[in-house]
């Protein structure tokens, strides 16, 4: 087990980059999609009206909830422009989680680094309680 | 005067000069949404939700380079997430002109921070015994220099703490603080720049997430605004990472130097007069 402050061997490096590697597609796959989501949101909502301009306010009074909300509308296919900014906002909020949590299974099962498990565990578990605040 | 082109216009030239100066685009966009009569816990709160876009996008390249330092990150993480919620409770229970006065301040440190890192040469000590066992050291490959670089964070009892109020300052003003907790980086930790720089992008995104619940809990975040800011600042610092490598590194600091000053000094003002 890496985790006393040693050098770590090849094969602790090596496991190191493979996830350097997955971190940085789970940031760059969650920006590219939520961004996307909330100019398609936009453009549908410029087709179809001619203006951009949209007045609502986000569902929900906690992140939690919020998620909750626009993955119910989702999977009922009540797809509208909102829906698509809403999920496009709730994407981006769910990527630094996301890859906080990866980072977590990592340490935990991958490096069996226990310090580092419990360091992204605490990270993991303060962002899973500010879910609900 | 908020209509959806002009606010994907603003955020386009924050996301560029923040980008510019690897500030972030909230220095920027705080200051001029509240001049043409947003509120500026509202402000705020659409500036830090697409803080987590511009850093996590910058973060992605940065980490899969393998230059960010992962556990550097992880560890601060714990640190700057509890101070961005500490910093998100005050600004709601304070009043605007305070606010106002702290942003003009805050934009002062960052003057400072930029100043004194660009006169500053890396320095490398020996590591103590804390941060061995954290295992805080790394190696990347310097592209410029084609040099394989070797470190050794050091001082992480001060970095946590010092990292706490970066934390503060970020979810406070909305701002991903990078300036701040780069300083601390390179002169508590001492970092090599650019891992410094890096690692201070991935850090941000989950301290803005901390912040964003606060904020979201109280209803601060509207999708009106954030929905153009956080495309706007996601093109502009797009743009601004591509400008930036034709520029001399002496250009993009003196001019940011005149912006953080132009717009300190008015945040201050504005809060005295009573915005």
């Amino acid at each position: 087990m890496y985790g006393g402050g040693e050098v770590p061997s090849p094969a602790e490096e090596s496991s190191l980059v493979r996830m350097e590697k997955i971190l940085g597609a789970i940031l760059l796959s969650g920006v590219l999609a939520s961004v996307s989501l909330i100019a398609a949101g936009y453009l549908w909502r410029w087709l179809r009206t001619g203006q951009l301009q949209l007045e609502y306010a986000l569902p929900g009074s906690n992140l939690y909830q919020f998620w909750v909300n626009d993955m119910r509308q989702a999977v009922q296919g009540t797809f509208r422009p909102r829906l698509l900014i809403n999920l496009g906002i709730a994407l981006l909020m769910a990527t630094p989680y996301a890859r906080v949590f990866f980072s977590f299974v990592h340490f935990a099962f991958v490096q069996k680094n226990l310090k580092y498990s419990f360091f992204t565990l605490f990270v993991f578990g303060g962002l899973t309680y500010s879910l609900f605040f | 005067m908020l209509s959806f082109p002009f606010l994907l216009m603003v955020s386009l030239a924050a996301g560029f000069v923040g980008a510019m100066s690897g500030m972030g685009g909230g220095v920027v966009l705080i200051p001029v949404l509240t001049f043409v009569g947003l509120d500026i816990k509202r402000a705020i709160a659409a500036s830090i939700v697409s803080v987590i876009a511009s850093s996590s996008g910058a973060a992605s390249a940065y980490v899969r380079d393998g230059i960010t330092n992962v556990k550097v990150g992880m560890f601060l993480e714990i640190f700057t997430m509890v101070g961005a919620w500490t910093g998100a409770l005050i600004t709601l229970s304070i009043n605007e002109r305070t606010l106002y006065i702290l942003f003009g301040a805050i934009l002062f440190v960052c003057w400072g921070a930029l100043w004194i890192r660009q006169n500053r040469p890396h320095r490398s000590s020996v590591q103590d015994r804390f941060s061995r066992w954290l295992e805080l050291e790394g190696h990347y490959f310097d592209k410029a220099t084609g040099e394989e670089v070797s470190y050794k964070a050091i001082r992480a009892y001060w970095g946590g703490p010092l990292m706490f109020l970066a934390g503060i300052t970020s979810g406070l003003l909305g701002i991903g603080a990078g300036a701040v907790k780069v300083l601390i980086h390179d002169l508590v930790m001492e970092l090599p720049p650019k891992v410094s720089t890096t690692t201070s992008n991935l850090i941000i995104g989950v301290t803005a997430l901390a912040g964003t619940s606060v904020y979201l809990s109280k209803r601060l975040i509207d999708p009106l605004i954030a929905g153009p800011v956080i495309l706007g600042v996601v093109a502009g610092a797009l743009a601004g990472t591509r400008v930036l490598v034709h520029l001399k590194n002496e250009t993009v600091r003196k001019f940011f130097l005149l912006v953080l000053a132009v717009l300190g000094a008015e945040m201050i003002v504005r809060g005295w007069r009573g915005a």
